[in-house]
């Protein structure tokens, strides 16, 4: 039942996201979320606090997902319109201990996003929990942790992180 | 807040290098300048934010004796602490011996300071308690008891809001505050054990002036517009808006505030269909207990409405779905660093505050779904009033601030979609670079 997931596989599951996010085909990308599944983005100052204590940057549930990626999506979403050019880089690719058909991945990143003259370096890791159910990867929690002390210069995670 | 207690239309003129005000004409722009200058950021320093009460932190982000933060405010390094006594501080984070940063944790609890330069310890009630070879200083100066820890030359804390300035005079921070306390009071009221702030700060930058936030928060003129997307997402979960009875009023000293009657929940304190059934009777319950406590009238007030509260210069406190706070610091004339906490009441329960941290972090911060577009916003004002830069025909340079000024001469009360408020702030902000008032 539980079918055994290789480093290569996951690699290969974040690359096509980090493409997918890239190439802005976002309806694909959230076809990559079990449903129930959420995506979160702690602070810079308490990256290991609980969501259900502390603030977040992002901490959305799979309807909050659903409505980020409605928006995204929409003309009228002025930060993202006209898109920003990005660049992911994904990178150190570690399997974790699996729980059931839970698969903890970790990975560095490095998203360069460009718009309006300036290039916004974003540094962090994943901590994402993939579900491995029926040997086909998906985002059970997408986690972007950022190693930056501050988002500055570039101030807004308009796009996904 | 009915007609009558709405002060007359203010319809004395103005026209000064940054402000052109004409009733007869009905017209209210600011000079472009205002944002661009250097000499504009240089003036700000030293009559706004050298002299004026600066919000610097919440008591509870040090909760307990010892806990301290680094933070820089009007471009001063601080540590914001609470010493071993339990009193609450702010001193300079600066070496009194060569002006070395002294706390390089940007957090964290401790009975002492170190200076790693030269080993200069220094307590955290301020006094220098020890330096390696003290017998090289004169002992009849007093050298230790002249080198405790500067602080800023005022501190004061209302109701856990602590405020500093750097000016030895001036007026008190009760004077400064004036009738913006009503509405400070209303947000700390809910909750009869005070409020704290949530773990997680918002820390971000605009490539903006500090002034475009400001007229941002005071403008309920582009909520429609500019957040569409945002709008369209709570119509999917129930929620209405509507922006009949809003209200904009300027209050002493450069404040202001923006009143909401007509849109949806706050968390706690309304309930609406997003935030599910278990939450009704709580809430229910929540707004009984507030009038038991301060009466139907206030308890109706507090728990039915809301609020954007601007404090001059650098605080807007949101009493919206939920409670929030953000500190505005300039660095440049185009680039502004922004903190932003999440207030909740310290009495309420696990789930509410899971509730109150959902609802929020769907709309406000560099993540929510709201509030990219108003940095956007910032942004693109920014970069577009470059275009009139010293253009020579004289009505180019301007921002027009003027919308809703034809009602409020036939002595209507300002709306909150109306500009009231960006206006009010721009007279004080005004008065004050211009040295007819002091901040």
């Amino acid at each position: 039942m539980i079918a055994t997931v290789t480093r290569q596989e996951v690699e290969d599951f974040l690359f096509r996201d980090a493409a997918l996010l890239d190439e802005w085909r976002l309806d694909e990308w959230l076809q990559t979320f079990e449903p129930g599944a959420t995506y979160e983005v702690p602070t810079t100052d308490r990256p290991n606090e609980d969501p259900h204590r502390s603030q977040y940057y992002v901490w959305d549930d799979h309807e909050l997902l659903s409505a980020r990626v409605r928006r995204l999506k929409s003309k009228h979403a002025h930060a993202e319109n006209p898109h920003s050019r990005t660049r992911r880089l994904v990178t150190n690719v570690r399997l974790g201990e699996p729980d059931g058909s839970l698969l903890p991945v970790y990975a560095a990143f490095l998203i360069y996003k460009i718009r309006d003259g300036n290039v916004d370096q974003f540094v962090g890791r994943y901590e994402h929990i993939l579900s491995t159910e029926g040997g086909r990867l998906r985002f059970w929690k997408r986690r972007a942790v950022l190693e930056l002390e501050v988002l500055r210069p570039g101030g807004r995670l308009s796009f996904i992180l | 807040m009915t007609q009558t207690t709405i002060a007359a239309p203010r319809t004395r003129d103005r026209s000064t290098r940054f402000i052109q005000e004409d009733w007869g004409r009905r017209i209210f722009r600011v000079n472009r300048e205002a944002f661009r200058s250097e000499q504009v950021i240089e003036k700000e320093r030293r009559l706004i934010w050298d002299r004026s009460w600066l919000y610097l932190g919440h008591e509870t982000e040090v909760p307990k004796p010892g806990d301290f933060k680094q933070r820089i405010l009007a471009g001063r390094p601080l540590i914001f602490a609470r010493d071993s006594t339990g009193r609450v501080r702010a001193y300079l984070n600066s070496c009194p011996h060569r002006g070395t940063v002294l706390c390089r944790e940007t957090e964290g609890n401790a009975k002492t300071f170190q200076c790693f330069y030269h080993a200069w310890t220094f307590s955290n009630t301020g006094e220098l308690v020890g330096i390696p070879d003290p017998g090289a200083y004169p002992p009849e100066r007093g050298f230790a008891a002249e080198m405790g820890l500067r602080q800023p030359a005022r501190f004061e804390n209302y109701r856990g809001f602590v405020f500093v300035s750097f000016a030895a005079d001036g007026p008190s921070l009760r004077e400064h505050l004036a009738d913006a306390r009503e509405y400070l009071d209303l947000m700390v009221d809910h909750s009869d054990q005070g409020l704290e702030v949530i773990p997680g700060t918002h820390m971000y930058a605009i490539r903006g002036n500090w002034k475009l936030a400001v007229e941002n928060a005071m403008d309920g003129y582009h909520f429609s517009p500019t957040h569409v997307t945002f709008v369209e997402y709570l119509k999917t979960t129930g929620y209405v808006t509507s922006d009949e009875g809003g209200r904009a009023i300027t209050l002493e000293n450069g404040h202001s505030v923006l009143v909401f009657s007509g849109h949806g929940g706050r968390v706690g304190m309304q309930w609406e269909p997003r935030f599910g059934d278990a939450q009704k009777t709580l809430t229910e319950q929540n707004v009984k207990r507030l009038a038991s406590r301060l009466g139907e009238e206030r308890a109706n007030r507090i728990a039915s409405t809301s609020r954007i509260l601007y404090l001059f210069p650098n605080l807007l406190l949101f009493d919206i779905e939920g409670l929030a706070l953000r500190q505005l610091e300039p660095v440049r004339p185009d680039f502004t660093d922004v903190r932003a906490w999440e207030l909740a009441p310290a009495s309420e329960t696990a789930e509410e505050r899971e509730l109150r941290i959902r609802i929020l972090g769907s709309f406000i911060g560099p993540g929510g779904l709201a509030t990219p577009d108003d940095v956007e916003a910032y942004e693109c004002v920014q970069r577009g009033i470059v275009a009139t830069a010293g253009d020579p025909r004289p009505e180019v340079d301007w921002s027009d601030i003027s919308r809703g000024m034809a009602r409020e001469a036939e002595g209507q009360p300002a709306r909150n979609v109306d500009e009231a408020g960006i206006r009010g702030f721009w007279r004080h902000w005004d008065d004050v670079v211009s040295e007819k008032v002091r901040a």
